[in-house]
């Protein structure tokens, strides 16, 4: 390992309503390879956001290379030497692999462009790197790490002397990893600077030399990774002091009925084999991490989206979902993640968006009974102190809160027994969340069943009866609330092969 | 701007719509500037000349306000609509239908159009256009094949041909009455029934609807059906009003269609719709027309000041998003 | 070398297409012993070039995954501008054709604009342009038609370009340049930079921004060729035809668009080459001169063409369901 080539030093970014980023510190050496873990929100994106550029500091400084340096964007950080490797390949499909390492920069005779020479230079890249990939393949014809490999390829090719990876491992194969692997200790060995955000704990432990942990937008610390174990750094992921009372006991009694029962469901990489079961009056909370596949699971069992094999039981009774419309039948209603894309409609009324899922029953013949309508939407809006002066106000014009009562109110309106909730909170200040938090909770006392998918600890503990606890498709765990820690949680949400 | 903020403040301007009120005012300055431009503007000819042009025109942006409300659209309407006239039209005047099932049979034939587009493109998600570009052809290759290339003109109403009192009786424009009423009808199926809720609301968030349970195909293309038979109605009164129709025609009517749609406050993007904004925008087209003949110009300039409208209609609408987002 | 490698999807649909134009080809040779002159191939030859140009050009939007829908109504309208000034105001032809190239161009750019810059819907902003020509076209030709200079008249070398007369033979020699047109197109799609960005920003126009590319510069110059290719088939169409009327040319797009369609540029963007289009295209030709021979009024041709384009369409969507399911 080299000398100190990054150092991002007391970076402090605010949101409106979240302080994201607070007096954060963070190096990397040249020829090392530096994790970043924390949960979702702990703000590792955000403050690789900020190294590149796509977010302004509210204060702080970088400096790389000894200089003190402010990136404007991706491009210009990516022209000093910064680099990321993204979740999300930034990746042209229809062209060939070395079309798209050298696009915008292509080598030229004339007018015309050298697609020999660039195949030649990706191949000489490619053996650099020990990857053996056909420069003139069409990429959209590459598995996921084929072409994740490209997108390392491509950032070498542009002199990188940082890359940052941001889970480059979720969507590889065992075979590609260990490819992965051998690239990036080459990398290593070249000098190359190298941060590895992953919640991976075998992998952490295989490849990384330093682990700096970030929690709740603060920078917690920064073990070396031979002298730490996976307790050390779960710990310093949630060592959090929980002000808010966690639910300490269930309070569902033992032979509750079971409302929902989920066999064996599959769909693709993300929902493997998972099973469980829902009980009458139970909140059932869905933990793991980003890409732990829970909206999956939630989607297939509501059937928005197709499913491989797997069963599904409403009360004992096996029901054939294959569509959101079957769902609704079977009494089963899903807030999406995405509240303003899939959860409201942005051009229509309270009123009418909360009659959105039972039309049917405000009928008067042929015509929609208004009146009627609106009466009940404004039962709604004060039975769950929803803000607005009438129920005619647009629902695009509520506050995120106020919107994701209106949901709720939907679902109500349909008088669903079982309502999966999916990320509940997102987005919402404090004072809605424990608006949103009682009236769960009274839900609940009155005997509907709710599922609640939550990447917020604290909500997690503070909810629910009992965890499911998934990771990478899988299901890892389940765990009573009498008998959760934060740890467990976290022990289980992170992959660990050892 | 502020001013502009207060007016569209106040209530009675809120009910009847901002836009509507522009839209009017816009109409009634074209009206009082070409009456001075143009002797005798105002008189009866020409007044009934430019309605006879609203009819039929209406009735094809009333059928397409479904279709951009749902997010699509449908540039079929114009030959779609020579092809109801030119079938039912053959079949009447050289097959020996009556008039009465005559006139349902141009309805079918735009109902079974706006089926297959809305088949299409709501349950196979071809793109839109692809779907009005063969529809457009096939109706025109329907047609000409069915008369076998001949044009048909409707009878006169001295020979049976009662269809033209639902244009006019004597001076009196029934047409008028019967295109705002079912421009009512469509604004309360739009508006207040559960077809109109999901139309709308599948062009604004079609996933959202979905997970609300809802079968968006069905209504999507329901919408595109509802154009098709009103498109077909639009072709009794282009034949009521011009008498003669000749297959391979029909495509510059599209753009005005969708120019007094637009015009009137329907967003492209879909969601967003207005039955009163387009009836407004179709008189301002027709308007437009007869001013344009009347000054001496010919029907090619109302082309290029039709598709200049529409360019700043949707980039106006475009902008607006924008700001929005 | 490079690109000459084309992705194994696109020539199985090159082939297949193929095999339909050998297909249909052999069909309309045994159902109709008339088909098997040496006039029917010219007459297929003098209807293929114009469609052929404007497929060529209307191919570049379209892998940017939007459409021209002007390039019907536009053709006509560059011919008869050009041909206005020869026969009113006694131009030479050449400068003429000139003249229609520009208007051509002037229109892509145009289109290019409304849609790369102020984010204008391409089918609403080119369904305008399409009635924007229309009117234009009919106004420069006062609503007449136009006939461009005929044979034995001054200025009607530009016909033998397309069609050399020697002693009794017509030879199309308008072939020879559509060929060498589409070979040189097909390069530019593939070697230059024009056609490697217009790809990419049919792909993922994301990845192409953040690329660096100067990607409105290149969806603008997509439309520029659209309109240039339409001036192009306006000459040939004003060569192979004797008047051009104004009010045509609605249907021609959906020919040159079906066409490319049909031969593998996909309708929502990011593949296609020059190669299939032409392949495509001459379906369409041979669909159009071949189905009167069996007796199917011209008319026919449009209903089969739009069945035909929205055939593939589908069969393209069912390729894709597959492919996402694997």
């Amino acid at each position: 390992m080299g000398e100190v080539i990054l150092q991002m030093i007391d970076i402090d970014k605010r949101f409106p309503g979240v302080h994201a980023l607070n007096k954060v510190s963070f190096d990397v050496k040249r020829g090392e390879v530096h994790a970043l873990m924390g949960e979702n929100g702990a703000g590792k994106s955000t403050l690789m956001k900020v190294l590149t550029g796509i977010y302004t500091k509210d204060s702080g400084s970088i400096v790389f290379e000894g200089k003190e340096v402010e990136f404007h964007g991706a491009r210009e950080a990516q022209d000093a030497g910064v680099v990321i490797v993204h979740q999300e390949l930034n990746m042209v499909g229809h062209l060939t692999v070395a079309q798209n390492i050298f696009i915008g920069r292509e080598f030229k005779k004339g007018i015309r462009i050298d697609d020999k020479k660039m195949n030649e230079e990706a191949a000489k890249l490619f053996e650099k790197l020990n990857i053996n990939i056909d420069p003139t393949a069409t990429m959209s014809d590459l598995t996921v790490g084929k072409q994740q490999m490209c997108e390392i390829a491509k950032a070498i090719s542009h002199d990188a002397k940082v890359i940052i990876f941001d889970e480059p491992t979720a969507a590889l194969t065992e075979s590609e990893i260990e490819d992965l692997f051998k690239i990036i200790r080459d990398l290593r060995k070249q000098q190359m600077a190298i941060v590895y955000i992953s919640h991976r704990m075998d992998e952490i432990k295989v490849i990384t030399d330093r682990v700096t942990v970030m929690r709740d937008g603060c920078y917690v610390g920064t073990l070396v990774t031979e002298e730490s174990t996976k307790d050390d750094i779960i710990n310093m992921m949630v060592g959090r002091i929980i002000y808010e009372e966690p639910k300490t006991k269930s309070r569902v009694p033992d032979d509750a009925p079971v409302v929902l029962r989920v066999d064996h469901l599959n769909a693709g990489r993300m929902v493997q084999d998972v099973s469980f079961e829902l009980r009458k009056g139970e909140i059932l909370g869905f933990s793991g991490l980003m890409g732990a596949g829970r909206t999956e699971t939630a989607r297939a069992i509501f059937g928005a989206d197709p499913k491989e094999s797997g069963e599904i039981f409403v009360n004992g009774k096996k029901t054939v979902i294959n569509s959101p419309e079957d769902a609704v039948k079977a009494g089963i209603g899903y807030l999406s993640e995405d509240r303003k894309r899939f959860g409201i409609v942005v051009q229509k009324t309270i009123a009418e968006n909360t009659t959105m899922a039972d039309l049917g029953n405000y009928m008067k013949g042929i015509f929609i009974d208004k009146k009627k309508e609106k009466k009940v939407a404004k039962e709604f809006v004060d039975s769950l102190s929803t803000k607005t002066p009438s129920v005619d106000q647009l629902v695009v014009n509520l506050s995120g809160g106020n919107q994701q009562k209106v949901v709720i109110a939907k679902w109500l309106c349909k008088n669903c027994d079982i309502l999966i909730f999916d990320e509940p909170t997102r987005g919402i200040d404090v004072g809605a969340k424990n608006e949103i938090y009682k009236l769960m909770n009274k839900l609940a006392a009155e005997g509907k069943s709710i599922i609640m998918i939550s990447s917020e600890m604290t909500e997690i503990l503070r909810m629910s009866d009992r965890i499911v606890v998934m990771c990478e498709g899988k299901k890892t765990g389940e765990l009573r609330i009498e008998d959760t820690t934060q740890e467990k949680i976290m022990n289980l949400a992170t992959r660990d092969i050892n | 701007m502020d001013l502009i903020k207060k007016i569209k403040e106040n209530p009675i301007i809120k009910k009847l719509g901002f836009n509507r009120i522009v839209l009017a005012c816009v109409l009634v300055l074209m009206y009082l500037i070409l009456s001075l431009m143009v002797d005798n503007f105002a008189g009866m000819p020409r007044i009934m000349s430019a309605l006879n042009y609203v009819y039929f025109l209406g009735f094809l942006s009333l059928g397409v306000t479904f279709v951009i409300a749902t997010g699509g659209i449908d540039f079929s309407i114009g030959p779609v609509m020579f092809c109801c006239a030119l079938v039912s039209g053959y079949s009447l005047t050289s097959l020996g239908v009556p008039m009465l099932p005559s006139l349902i049979l141009s309805l079918i034939v735009g109902l079974l159009f706006g089926m297959m587009n809305g088949y299409l493109v709501a349950y196979w998600k071809v793109p839109p256009f692809i779907v009005s570009m063969a529809s457009m052809n096939i109706a025109k290759g329907v047609a000409s094949v069915f008369t076998k290339t001949q044009s048909v003109s409707w009878p006169q109403a001295a020979k049976g041909g009662w269809f033209r009192s639902l244009v006019k009786v004597g001076k009196f424009p029934v047409g008028i009455i019967v295109f705002l009423v079912v421009a009512a009808i469509c604004s309360i199926i739009l508006n207040h029934t559960k077809a109109g809720r999901y139309i709308l609301s599948l062009g604004s968030n079609r996933e959202a609807v979905r997970l609300s349970g809802v079968d968006t195909k069905k209504w999507e293309m329901l919408a595109y059906a509802i154009c098709g038979v009103l498109v077909g109605i639009a072709a009794i009164y282009f034949v009521g009003a011009y008498t003669t129709v000749q297959p391979g025609y029909g495509d510059q009517y599209n753009n005005e269609a969708i120019a007094g749609c637009v015009m009137g406050g329907t967003s492209m993007a879909g969601g967003l719709a207005s039955i009163g904004g387009t009836v407004i925008g179709v008189f301002i087209i027709a308007l437009l027309q007869e001013g344009i003949l009347a000054l001496g110009f010919t029907k090619d300039y109302q082309l290029i000041i039709t598709g200049l409208i529409v360019i700043v209609a949707v980039y106006a609408d475009v902008m607006a998003r924008r700001r929005k987002n | 070398m490079g690109n000459r490698k084309i992705p194994a999807k696109l020539l199985k649909q090159e082939v297949i297409v193929f095999i339909v134009v050998i297909a249909l080809l052999g069909f309309f040779c045994v159902a109709s012993p008339d088909f098997r002159k040496y006039t029917t191939i010219l007459t297929i030859m003098d209807y293929s070039y114009y469609i052929v140009l404007m497929a060529i050009g209307v191919s570049f939007p379209l892998i940017t995954g939007g459409v021209d829908l002007s390039i019907g109504t536009g053709l006509v309208c560059y011919s008869l501008a050009g041909g206005y000034l020869i026969v009113h105001k006694g131009w030479p032809t050449g400068a003429a054709m000139v003249v229609s190239l520009l208007f051509g161009i002037i229109i892509g750019l145009i289109n290019g604009i409304l849609i790369g810059v102020m984010g204008l819907p391409p089918f609403l902003a080119t369904l305008c342009t399409c009635m924007i020509t229309r009117g234009l076209g009919s106004i420069c030709s006062n609503n007449f038609g136009i006939s461009w200079p005929t044979t034995g008249q001054p200025g009607s070398w530009f016909r033998s370009i397309f069609k050399l007369t020697i002693g009794d033979t017509k030879i199309p020699l308008g072939f020879v340049w559509v060929l060498l047109l589409a070979i040189l197109m097909h390069f530019v799609l593939n070697h230059t930079k024009i056609g490697r960005y217009t790809i990419a920003i049919g792909s993922n126009k994301e990845a192409a921004i953040l690329s660096g590319i100067n990607v409105k510069f290149y969806h603008i110059m997509a439309y520029v060729i659209s309109g240039f290719f339409a001036a192009l088939a306006s000459i040939a169409y004003s060569a192979v035809f004797a008047t051009v009327l104004p009010g045509t040319g609605a249907g021609f797009e959906l020919e040159a668009i079906g066409g490319a369609i049909i031969g593998g540029v996909s309708a929502t963007g990011g593949a296609g080459s020059i190669i299939g289009t032409l392949i495509g295209v001459f379906v369409i030709c041979l669909l159009k001169t071949g189905l009167p021979f069996i007796g199917l009024q011209a008319n026919w041709q449009q209903i089969v063409t739009g069945v035909v384009l929205i055939g593939s369409v589908m069969v393209d969507i069912i390729k894709k369901r597959k492919e996402s399911r694997k």
